[in-house]
């Protein structure tokens, strides 16, 4: 509250109007329908924050002439790329880098040409530079400076060495290892080699009917563990039809339940004595937080039961996830809108229609008056811009329209006379219909002979000749319908505003957030006169005409915040 | 975080009072680091003051141990700032009261003690010491106001130490190892453990890499390679 206010415009994207209105074929201007005026625009209400934006991140699709807004616009992935191939910090995320452990074997060597020369020696590991994380302290070092990720992929916190699938398989094979018992405790399988043994073992099951069909066998056709039941329920989800698996279906007898590690058993372990006993000795800053825990990513390595992760010594390098750049399509009309290069290092686009090409900007600044003009009271609001508005005492506000595009617009503004809300504070725009000059190249404006440059000029300044005697101070008044400054490609209007008292009668509920910010709705529409485009059929009535000019119109609501109001 | 830009001003900065100096032999300093002040400035063998640094002893004595690196506009001392001043009166007085009762010293009063005479005392309890190996880097400040910065520190660009802030064990013959990132900050009176990161608006977390030989070995080189960069004129300041 104590940050001065800035004023802001924000648009409504026509993808959140609920009454489809058809505006899209630029064929004749029509009027907004009688329904449309009286629905005044609320700013307030709960569903305008999800369709408001400020022109900046606005699209606008050229085929359909409409604003496009991030929420409606179909997007398409142009190419995924690996903005940093290596790892970030789990603890802060800063990117890793891989460093040599060992200190090099001569630091008296101080020609940098030689350090560089010097192999550096092995076994490295990840560091953060900022926060100084390394992953020696989870035990994680490599032997080679690259290939970290499938380097990490065997290794376990702590330094040891883990199985891939693959070579479980291979060393369930060799005959050495078989005649070996195997290990009894459980935690050396961790996620990867579990589903592994798993699926080994039902797959087994599948396919020897024999297996112990004693125990369950009592339960007849309705054996739930049975390969039977377990077939049937496949070809559910599957979708295929149980009537062609009659060879399963006479297979019956009950499944053995994995009963060793080998076969995928593992055991959870309830026993969190350690953890509490490492949680007493570490205290609450030893154990990781929301942020870093989701961020950590599937720990294939690891035994998977009961949160191994839980302190920050667990914690391993986390990989950067790939970054797309996508390209925008209008949902309407299936053109694309914004479609950058697909190459990585270049930040250009090919296609980039943004709105703010194509309607005008509004910009709104508070208009300090000295004396008392044309509208009757004296008091104009202070003069410190961002300051909060004074209640019950009218405060102007310019606004200037800028023309992105290079033929003239008619603008024409409505407001209601009173903002929506608890609050409602009187808005009267002081000249709602004018016309923006195009946006010609700046030479062409300068270049112009004198007589059409004075010409120019008188018609900006007051619009008409004869009201010319007394120069800018006479035209910058307040005068209803009246343009207050007029340049190259912009129009500046005043816009009157008496803000509401906040004041609240006993037993209203209180000021909400942002409650005392006076927001103006504004129905914008903006016609001009466009080049028929070559291959559009729509726009019949003109078409006879040689030269083939199309009157194109665009509407929308936008919000203007151009103040807070004092509170008492 | 000084927004006072030494290097557009002239060397006008080194109008203040002359110190009384104490340097090494084997240190380099820059001809146009600033020294300013009324208390002793101690430098230790090897340390590197770079161009524009400054030193500034008006509050108390500045001692800087062997193989520092205090970088460009770094301020050691500083306590001109009405604030800061006001705060070290604080912490000294705090320390004050804390010798009066024996057994619980506060960081401060042990330094204080170690200087005995009681017309010394203020001198120090004001100080500022940096231990051997401390990097302070580019526009980092610490305060005056018995500071204490131990071994092995990194004090990052722009970081800021407070006044009466301890950085590592108080026994300097300790290997502290702090690490500061750049623009944090350490408040004064704060005491912080050895190997303790301080990174991300005032987290903390303990160094583990145990890096200790390659970091100081690192730093020799490096003071190595100052030297001969850097042209030292220490007569200036003696």
């Amino acid at each position: 509250m104590a940050t001065a206010f800035t004023p802001y415009s924000y648009i409504q994207c026509p993808c959140s109007d609920i009454t489809p209105t058809d505006r899209r074929s630029g064929g004749s201007p029509t009027t907004p329908e009688p329904d449309d005026d009286d629905r005044a625009f609320d700013p307030r209400a709960p569903r305008s924050s999800f369709s408001l934006y400020p022109l900046e991140y606005l699209m606008y699709c050229e085929d359909c002439h409409q604003i496009r807004c991030p929420r409606c616009v179909a997007e398409e992935i142009v190419t995924y790329y690996c903005p940093n191939c290596l790892f970030e910090c789990p603890v802060c995320v800063g990117p890793l880098a891989v460093t040599s452990v060992e200190t090099k074997p001569d630091p008296n060597l101080l020609a940098a040409p030689d350090n560089s020369a010097a192999p550096l020696a092995g076994p490295y590991a990840l560091t953060c530079s900022y926060c100084l994380w390394t992953s020696t302290e989870v035990g994680i070092q490599f032997d080679k400076p690259n290939g970290i990720h499938a380097q990490l992929a065997k290794l376990r916190n702590g330094g040891t060495t883990r199985l891939t699938a693959k070579e479980r398989k291979e060393r369930r094979k060799d005959p050495s290892y078989k005649a070996q018992p195997p290990p009894p405790d459980s935690q050396d399988l961790d996620h990867e080699a579990q589903f592994a043994n798993l699926k080994a073992f039902y797959q087994g099951q599948l396919a020897d009917p024999n297996t112990a069909d004693a125990g369950l066998a009592l339960l007849g056709d309705l054996g739930f563990s049975s390969p039977t039941s377990l077939s049937r329920i496949m070809s559910i989800y599957t979708g295929g039809s149980l009537l062609h698996d009659k060879k399963a279906k006479t297979r019956l007898g009950a499944m053995r339940e994995a009963l060793d590690p080998d076969e995928g058993l593992l055991v959870a372990s309830l026993d969190e004595s350690a953890a509490i006993s490492k949680l007493r000795s570490e205290g609450l800053d030893g154990t990781a937080s929301t942020a870093q825990l989701v961020g950590q990513p599937p720990n294939m390595v690891e035994p998977p039961l009961h949160g191994n992760e839980r302190f920050l010594d667990t914690l391993r390098p986390v990989p950067h996830l790939l970054r797309t750049k996508r390209s925008k399509r209008c949902p309407v009309c299936r053109h694309i809108i914004s479609k950058p290069e697909s190459k990585v290092q270049t930040t250009r686009f090919r296609i980039r229609l943004v709105a703010g090409s194509y309607i005008p900007s509004i910009s709104i600044r508070q208009l300090a008056l000295s004396s008392g003009t044309g509208s009757g009271t004296s008091a104009s609001g202070p003069a410190v811009p961002g300051a909060p508005l004074e209640p019950l005492k009218p405060a102007h506000f310019l606004l200037t329209f800028k023309n992105p595009i290079f033929e003239t617009i008619k603008v024409t503004l409505g407001a209601p006379a009173t903002t929506p809300g608890r609050f409602a504070s009187r808005v009267t725009v002081l000249c709602p219909e004018f016309e923006v000059d195009a946006n010609t190249d700046v030479w062409d404006e300068a270049l112009k002979n004198n007589a059409e440059r004075d010409r120019e000029l008188r018609r900006r300044r007051g619009e008409s000749v004869s009201a010319n005697s007394g120069g800018i101070s006479s035209a910058n008044q307040l005068e209803v319908g009246k343009i207050w400054e007029r340049g190259r490609n912009w129009v500046s209007i005043v816009v009157e505003v008496v803000p509401a008292s906040l004041a609240l009668a006993p037993g209203n509920p209180p000021l909400r957030e942002d409650e005392d910010v006076l927001e103006i709705p504004m129905f914008v529409r903006v016609e001009w006169e466009a080049e028929m485009a070559g291959d559009e059929v729509g726009a019949a009535p003109s078409r006879s005409n040689s030269e083939a000019r199309e009157k194109r119109e665009l509407a929308y609501w936008c919000v203007l915040g151009v103040g807070r109001i004092r509170q008492r | 975080m000084s927004s006072k830009r030494h290097s557009i001003l002239p060397s006008a900065s080194q109008s203040g009072p002359k110190p009384p100096v104490h340097l090494s032999s084997s240190l380099t300093i820059a001809d146009s680091a600033v020294l300013t002040g009324t208390h002793q400035i101690t430098v230790h063998g090897e340390s590197v003051i770079h161009p524009r640094a400054r030193l500034d002893s008006h509050a108390g004595r500045v001692t800087i141990g062997r193989r520092c690196v205090v970088h460009e506009r770094a301020t050691i001392g500083s306590s001109s700032s009405g604030l800061a001043s006001a705060r070290s009166s604080a912490v000294l007085s705090s320390a004050r009261s804390s010798m009066a009762s024996p057994g619980v010293l506060s960081p401060t009063a042990a330094v204080a003690g170690s200087g005995g005479e009681a017309a010394s005392q203020s001198t120090t309890a004001q100080a500022v010491t940096l231990g051997d190996y401390v990097t302070v880097e580019v526009g980092a400040v610490i305060e005056a106001g018995g500071t204490v910065v131990g071994d092995g520190t990194v004090v990052g660009v722009g970081a800021r130490v407070g006044a009466g802030a301890v950085l590592g064990k108080r026994d300097l013959r300790h290997e502290n190892h702090c690490t500061l990132t750049p623009q944090s900050a350490v408040p004064p009176g704060d005491v912080v453990p050895d190997f303790t990161v301080v990174y991300a608006n005032g987290m903390r977390r303990t160094d583990r890499r145990g890096m200790v030989e390659l970091k100081n070995k690192g730093l020799a080189r490096q003071i190595e390679v100052l030297r001969r960069l850097i042209p030292s004129n220490p007569a200036k300041f003696a």
